[in-house]
């Protein structure tokens, strides 16, 4: 047990940066808040740190994943209700809470399974309806919040109570949006973020993350929500709308939805916003209210037309080092037997047969159009053969064009891809780093540090930045890294120069050696020919020749197929 | 029956506004990719430019205003629509599609609705407005039923609308364009055509469209940006359920009116749901629609 805090109090110490000092020091200055201040204020300052918390957990779902949510008003207003009902019973304030809590998730799970494969713009679409949908409910159906009389709420905390629980919990938010943010799930939404088909590619499970992330959120507005009803005493169904849903969301694009700190500052300039509003209220004889909505759309237009990215940027993510135990190279085979694919009344392939050895490089050619495209994504599994059977260890893809994520690092890369084999990077264990997690976590990176070195690859600038070169290699390491004993690898060489072409076949070659079955689809004839111990020759979606490369290049047919029947 | 032939006619004319609503929201998304979330708001300040121009801003009754004054208004009200609607457009939209900043048009169009919705509901504080209604409708009494002769009119001009809209889109240049643009945007600025141009300009007439539409609806019920705002919203579920196909959004946005209709009136001998239910059963209902048809969607994209 002292070993693993103490393991901890390193790791701690190991990531921390000037600006965690300065959150801790404004975070201790805040604790003593209530000492200084009323009543009210406290109070309302209370009521804005809840507001943070639930725009920390949206902050999740639009920074790191990406999506355009505009139901989290929704979810507080969920967590808010049922929290109401939970006090009602007679419940103390911890199981409303609790109960807030998982109704929000539970929302936010419903929403995201039903509209997280949505585009982007349809589920921004989607997620608004659900607001008005919430907001609708909560106003017309009186069992809710009672009806527009709203629902008193009586008992509870009082004022500097709710003051340090919303700090707590503000903390707590603020933490938990960095641990999933570093953990395998938080990089594989970053990567589904920035190119979902590559994502796709390397296994990762969208669907189930994206929708993951959403619930997440949910969690942060419903905890919230059903504090702030108690803080406020009554539950009015009229807060909880499409305009809060707005206003988390100018919080968060203001303050910055790529850190955990950007949230509360949105809320903390928002705040300051609304006092001037008093004032140009009082001036012109307005009310302030609608002054603040009127400054707050005004400010988020300015923000939005500036190009702004927020207040907080993300700081460099640095990780710790580990040793990584050499992975023994997996084994496994691919054939694939009278393969047959037509789209519409096209012969793509038809009648293939592919076998591809370990511990050998096939590599799989032929003119433009021959299906080679075709096969390869048959053997990916991403197109469903008409007929044939495919046997096959698990097998990994690489795209033709350069996929990578732009703005992860190629350490990140290689953790994304190894994520489908990690056994320790649930949700929950990431957020409560337990020890065997942290264990994982170094032997990953350990050995992610170790691949990157072996291909030559620099690990801790942003991939967008690498050259081209580098984009290529990367690639091959992360098909290499998701542990499949099978590798696709399309046109490695296309428009790369002949130095690129040089590397990534040193490369291939030293995959080969380690006992990998390598399937390349390839132009570069001259390439094949140095590179391939097997090549299959495709035309018009059928195999012309298969054999070792000198016997293949002897053949008539292979030279007809491609330079047709004259001579040269 | 009666009530039946009730919910029919006012269940066709909300509906046939919330269908153009629709087709707007299909045309815009089809062209530039992006959910115009200030279309409501839009229509909003369409119908309230109306207003103060036809009756100034204080108390109005239905039959004050005469027909010249009138049309003037509607004029200068479509106007002030068709320059908003391709302001939003230039200032706050294309930036972000132009940049891919999904974020980006999502926080700027939400914005440019608050703000508008905020700027008329300080100018127009009553909480309900009557609408001035220079052509004067009776009602029909066909056995028990009362029909509003007034719907029958709104659902015939929203449907001539959309007959027009669609004439434009399919006979003009601007139509075929148009297709062109929302077919391959960069290919379209490729081939020369003014693409910025050619956009703003079918956000104004979306714009001036719908708030036609609306415009002629107004008097039928007390007005006010809430009441807008509900057409934007409604119009949007109807296209967004169809995926943003205008003609389908058309008969999506009529069959939402019905339904909205059949909710507040119809009842099974004393089983009723009633007026409270009439938002919350066909917004449920839409994004059941939505989520089964996001399944379909996937799949057509793999």
């Amino acid at each position: 047990m002292r070993a693993e805090l103490g393991g901890a109090a390193r790791d701690v110490r190991a990531s921390w940066r000037p600006r965690a000092s300065w959150t801790a020091a404004a975070f201790a200055l805040a604790a003593v808040g209530p000492l200084v201040l009323g009543d009210a204020r406290t109070a309302d300052i209370a009521d804005g740190l809840y507001l943070a918390c639930a725009a920390i957990g949206l902050a999740f779902a639009v920074g790191v994943a990406g999506l355009p949510s505009l139901a989290q008003g929704a979810f507080v207003g969920v967590g808010a209700v049922t929290a109401a009902h939970v006090l009602a019973a007679g419940w103390p304030t911890a199981a409303a809470a609790l109960a807030g809590a998982v109704a929000g998730g539970l929302a936010g799970a419903l929403v995201g399974l039903a509209f997280a494969r949505l585009p982007p713009a349809g589920f921004a679409a989607a997620t608004w309806i659900v607001s008005w949908l919430v907001a609708f409910a909560l106003q017309s159906i009186t069992w809710f919040l009672g009806g527009s009389q709203g629902l008193v709420v009586t008992g509870g905390p009082s004022a500097a109570q709710h003051y340090a629980l919303a700090l707590v919990l503000t903390g707590l938010a603020a933490l938990a949006y960095l641990a999933l943010a570093r953990s395998p799930i938080g990089l594989q939404l970053a990567a589904a973020r920035e190119r979902e088909p590559a994502a796709l590619a390397l296994g990762v499970p969208v669907l189930r993350i994206r929708a993951l992330a959403v619930a997440a959120s949910g969690v942060a507005g419903g905890v919230a929500g059903a504090l702030a009803v108690q803080l406020a005493g009554i539950g009015d169904p009229s807060q909880y709308g499409p305009f809060l849903s707005f206003r988390l969301f100018v919080v968060v694009l203001i303050g910055g939805a790529l850190s955990p700190l950007g949230p509360p500052l949105g809320v903390l300039v928002l705040g300051v916003l609304s006092l001037l509003a008093d004032l140009v209220g009082r001036l012109e004889n307005v009310a302030a209210s609608r002054a603040h909505t009127l400054l707050t759309a005004v400010m988020l237009l300015g923000v939005v037309s500036l190009g702004w990215e927020g207040i907080v940027r993300p700081s460099a993510r640095r990780r710790r080092d580990g040793h990584a135990a050499t992975r023994p190279a997996p084994q496994g085979s691919l054939t694939a037997t009278g393969l047959a694919k037509s789209f519409e009344t096209v012969a793509a392939v038809d009648d293939v047969t592919v076998a591809v050895a370990p511990g050998a490089i096939t590599a799989l050619v032929g003119p433009n159009g021959s299906g080679k495209t075709t096969v390869l994504r048959l053997l990916a599994g991403t197109v469903e053969p008409d007929a044939g059977r495919i046997e096959s260890a698990p097998v990994a893809r690489t795209l033709q064009a350069t996929a990578i994520f732009p703005t992860l690092t190629p350490l990140e890369h290689l953790l994304v891809a190894s994520s489908a084999r990690r056994s320790r990077a649930g949700v929950l264990r990431s957020l409560f780093a337990t020890p065997q997690t942290r264990e994982e976590d170094a032997r990953f990176t350990g050995e992610a540090r170790q691949l990157l070195e072996r291909f030559g690859i620099p690990r801790d600038v942003p991939a967008g930045e690498l050259p081209v070169s580098d984009q290529r290699a990367l690639m091959l390491a992360c098909a290499y890294a998701t542990g499949a004993p099978v590798l696709l690898v399309d046109e490695p060489s296309a428009g790369a120069s002949a130095a690129e072409a040089t590397r990534l076949g040193e490369l291939l070659r030293t995959l080969r050696d380690e006992g990998l079955a390598v399937l390349v689809v390839e132009h570069n004839l001259g390439l094949v020919r140095r590179l391939a111990d097997r090549v299959i020759v495709l035309d018009a979606g059928r195999v012309i020749a298969d054999g070792p490369p000198d016997a293949v290049a002897a053949d008539e047919r292979v030279r007809i197929a491609y330079l047709g029947n004259q001579a040269l | 029956m009666a009530v039946a032939l009730q919910i029919l006619a006012s269940g066709f004319a909300a509906g046939a506004v919330y269908g153009l609503v629709a087709v707007g929201h299909s045309l815009v998304f089809r062209l530039t990719g992006v959910v115009h979330f200030a279309f409501g708001e839009l229509i909003a300040l369409g119908v309230f430019v109306t207003l103060l121009v036809a009756a100034g801003s204080g108390p109005v009754s239905q039959t004050s205003v005469g027909g010249a004054r009138f049309v003037l208004a509607l004029v200068v009200g479509l106007v002030v629509t068709a320059a908003a609607s391709a302001g939003a457009y230039f200032l706050a939209i294309e930036p972000y599609r132009a940049r891919g900043s999904v974020i980006g048009w999502v926080g700027a169009s939400l914005a440019v609705a608050f703000a508008i919705r905020t700027l008329l509901v300080v100018f127009f504080d009553r909480p309900a407005y009557v609408f001035p209604d220079p052509l004067h409708f009776g009602v029909w009494r066909i056995g028990d039923a009362t029909v509003q002769q007034r719907s029958l009119f709104v659902a015939a001009v929203a449907l001539a609308l959309a007959a027009a809209g669609w004439l434009v889109l399919q006979r003009t240049r601007f139509g075929r364009a148009l297709e062109a643009i929302a077919q391959d945007f960069d290919a379209a600025r490729l081939v020369g055509l003014p693409v910025a141009r050619l956009v703003g300009a079918a956000f104004a007439l979306a714009g001036v469209w719908a708030g036609l539409a609306a415009i002629l609806a107004a008097p039928s019920a007390a007005f006010d940006v809430d009441a807008a705002a509900r057409l934007g919203l409604y119009g949007l579920l109807a296209a967004v359920v169809v995926w943003f196909d205008p003609r389908r959004a058309l008969v999506a946005g009529i069959a939402t009116g019905l339904l909205q209709a059949t909710v507040t009136s119809a009842h099974i001998g004393s089983a009723q749901l009633g007026p409270a239910y009439r938002d919350v059963v066909p917004l449920a209902l839409g994004l059941v629609l939505l989520a089964w048809r996001a399944r379909s969607l996937t799949e057509t994209v793999e």
